[in-house]
């Protein structure tokens, strides 16, 4: 395993920018997640690294050793693909054999790797069969074996769970784990799913529009947002954005006044999560809008002048509609954003 | 009436009740049909009828008006018939000469264009070969190989020949005409057919070998190639069917010779049907060749569909 280095890397096509000044250093054994909304250069970068796409400036460093220029057959990355990219015609043990027969592996160590790597990711009982014949969930651990069974420098993973349903998503998004830890590979995954990225990653890297919006591990990204961006990417739901006023200590919104600090002037955004919301307490006044019980807790969505909050409430919490109500903010975890910019506003700053 | 035009807005606001039209059952079941008739009824009277006509045919033997019944004695003489399969033996040779080079050589340009955008864009102009008449196709390389010695001369001009070829004397070089006369028109419509099948493959699929370790030739030969096996089925079942009837390049070029050994079954049925005038002997060599053509295409095209099925 390996550790991998993007230096000042960019993507353009023609006058597009794909992916702007990338850089980030992956130590080796670390799970990085690259998390964002579609089109903004998450696979593009992993592309990168993989070797199918060139960078059109900017350097990859893969163990030690540039790789830029280096094809991809010779980079020794594996990948799992989004549409699992088996090959049809072969069957899973000629599939998981494949990149053993093409890195010229000696034919006598095949059997025993790729019975390991099929035991691994619970499939040995399919090796005969052909792709067509396995369900989703089987087809995505086929294609994790073809990438486990040699051992690459690294591994990349383009959304492979989004083709399945929600249960098997769950149980495969800990299988990935648990392989990822016990094999100690260094692994770039990428998704749009920010539960994906707040389970797996060590650490998340968070895009938009080609542009890094923030580095850090799950918690900081979940606590401690850059900016309007991260703050309304993650979280489900996401926070709540008020645009408002900061005057003298406080802010101010139509239906909504909060503390904020003394040293915030002008049009701020103040950002609140739904957990971090309580019903009654003065900080919103509002009516109720919907009203959706999950069992475990109640999603509360409030109307506030021209605006809807989202509010986790408790589990028995019922209200007719319009019901005028009101909401408190916990004062800790209140963040402010510039308005302009979206930019977080520091405590202190 | 006058109301109506003078205040459309009111004709507008009458909901019009309209009896809710149905088909009768029958109707509604024959219609799909009736449709199709016409088609149907076009393509019956060019094929079903002359095929038929050929099958009752075979049965007599047939002088112009002349009809007489001599039961299976057509396909008994056949069967002796050295001619026949002497025809029967060229058309095998000729065509499986012609159909592999045509294959071999439209994958392997298949194979190196099919990534280039340029060819995914100019198509039609390798079509070129094929939108040209047989015929006239067959004149060309007459005057290529024969009438006009522009061959020869090229090659006695680079020094690898010293005496004007005499395509026509040689069983294996007039064969070699009509070979290179069908593959010059034909390679292009097998590498379209294979560009366009390896351009609909999945692009993951090879990026994943690529990332496994496999060069693009290993690529072509591990996964492109098995997958696009049904695709080559069919097009060499088709172009396999049109050599079986291969016959005006022969009619032109050289009409059989030397000593019959260019002679194809489609040229053997036309001399014995409308240069002999014996057309119940000609229809029985056609119903023949009809069957063993159906034959041979359905085996090659149910076998590699079979194996082929993921």
């Amino acid at each position: 395993m390996a550790a991998i280095e993007l230096q000042n890397v960019v993507k353009r096509y023609g006058a597009f920018v794909g992916v702007r000044e990338f850089s980030l250093a992956i130590p080796d054994e670390e799970f990085l997640v690259l998390l964002g909304p579609s089109g903004c250069g998450k696979t593009t970068t992993m592309r990168m690294i993989a070797g199918l796409e060139e960078p059109t400036e900017g350097r990859i460093v893969i163990g030690g050793e540039d790789m830029t220029e280096v094809d991809a057959r010779d980079r020794d990355v594996a990948m799992v693909f989004q549409g699992y990219a088996l090959y049809p015609n072969m069957t899973i043990y000629d599939n998981i054999r494949f990149p053993l027969r093409m890195r010229g592996v000696p034919a006598t160590d095949h059997d025993r790797l790729i019975r390991r790597a099929a035991d691994m990711v619970e499939l040995g009982a399919y090796l005969d069969r052909k792709p067509g014949a396995l369900s989703g969930g089987q087809r995505q651990r086929a294609a994790l074996a073809r990438a486990i069974v040699r051992q690459p420098q690294a591994f990349l993973m383009d959304e492979p769970l989004s083709n399945l349903d929600a249960k098997l998503r769950a149980s495969m998004r800990v299988q990935i784990k648990h392989l990822q830890r016990e094999l100690r590979a260094t692994t770039v995954y990428v998704t749009h799913d920010q539960i994906e990225a707040m389970t797996l990653a060590d650490r998340i890297v968070v895009m938009n529009q080609g542009a890094v919006q923030q580095v850090g591990t799950p918690d900081e990204i979940y606590a401690d947002p850059a900016n309007t961006f991260v703050a309304g990417f993650i979280g489900a739901p996401p926070m709540n954005l008020i645009d408002g006023v900061a005057d003298g200590g406080t802010f101010t919104a139509p239906g909504v006044t909060a503390p904020c600090p003394a040293t915030l002037q002008g049009k701020v955004v103040l950002g609140i999560r739904p957990e971090d919301c309580v019903v009654g307490g003065g900080n919103l006044t509002g009516s109720v809008y919907g009203v959706e019980p999950t069992g475990d807790m109640t999603y509360l969505t409030v109307n506030v002048g021209t605006r809807q909050v989202e509010v986790k409430a408790a589990r028995d919490f019922r209200a007719g509609l319009d019901t005028p109500l009101t909401i408190g903010f916990d004062p800790r975890r209140t963040y402010f954003f510039d308005g302009a910019t979206g930019q977080r506003l520091r405590h202190g700053s | 009436m006058t109301d109506a035009l003078s205040n459309p807005g009111a004709v507008k606001a009458a909901p019009v009740t309209r009896p809710r039209r149905r088909r009768s059952r029958t109707m509604r079941r024959l219609f799909p049909y009736l449709l199709v008739a016409p088609a149907v009824i076009y393509l019956l009277g060019i094929t079903l009828y002359p095929g038929l006509f050929a099958m009752w045919q075979s049965l007599y033997f047939v002088r112009f008006n002349n009809a007489t019944f001599v039961g299976l004695e057509n396909y008994a003489d056949l069967m002796r018939d050295r001619e026949f399969w002497q025809a029967l033996w060229n058309t095998l040779v000729i065509g499986t000469i012609s159909l592999t080079v045509q294959t071999v050589l439209a994958l392997t340009l298949a194979y190196h264009a099919y990534r280039d955008p340029w060819v995914k864009g100019w198509r039609i102009l390798f079509l070129m070969p094929m939108l040209f008449m047989p015929s006239a196709v067959a004149y060309l390389w007459q005057l290529a190989f024969n009438d006009g010695r522009v061959i020869s001369d090229i090659l006695m001009r680079a020094g690898v020949v010293d005496a004007t070829i005499p395509f026509l004397s040689s069983v294996w070089l007039a064969r070699l005409t009509l070979i290179v006369t069908d593959v010059w028109q034909w390679t292009p419509f097998l590498f379209i057919i294979f560009v366009a099948g390896l351009q609909s493959q999945d692009a993951e699929v090879e990026e994943a070998a690529r990332l496994d370790g496999a060069s693009w030739f290993q690529i072509f030969w591990n996964v492109s190639l098995p997958l696009l096996r049904p695709v080559i089925a069919v097009a060499v079942v088709l172009r396999g069917i049109d050599i079986s009837t291969m016959f005006a390049s022969v009619t032109i070029m050289t009409a059989g010779t030397p000593g019959g050994m260019t002679e194809t079954i489609s040229y053997f049925i036309y001399r014995t049907g409308f240069r002999m005038f014996n057309f119940g002997y000609a229809s029985a060599a056609s119903v023949v060749m009809l069957v063993l053509t159906i034959v041979i295409a359905q085996t090659v095209v149910k076998r590699a569909f079979r194996s082929g099925r993921a």
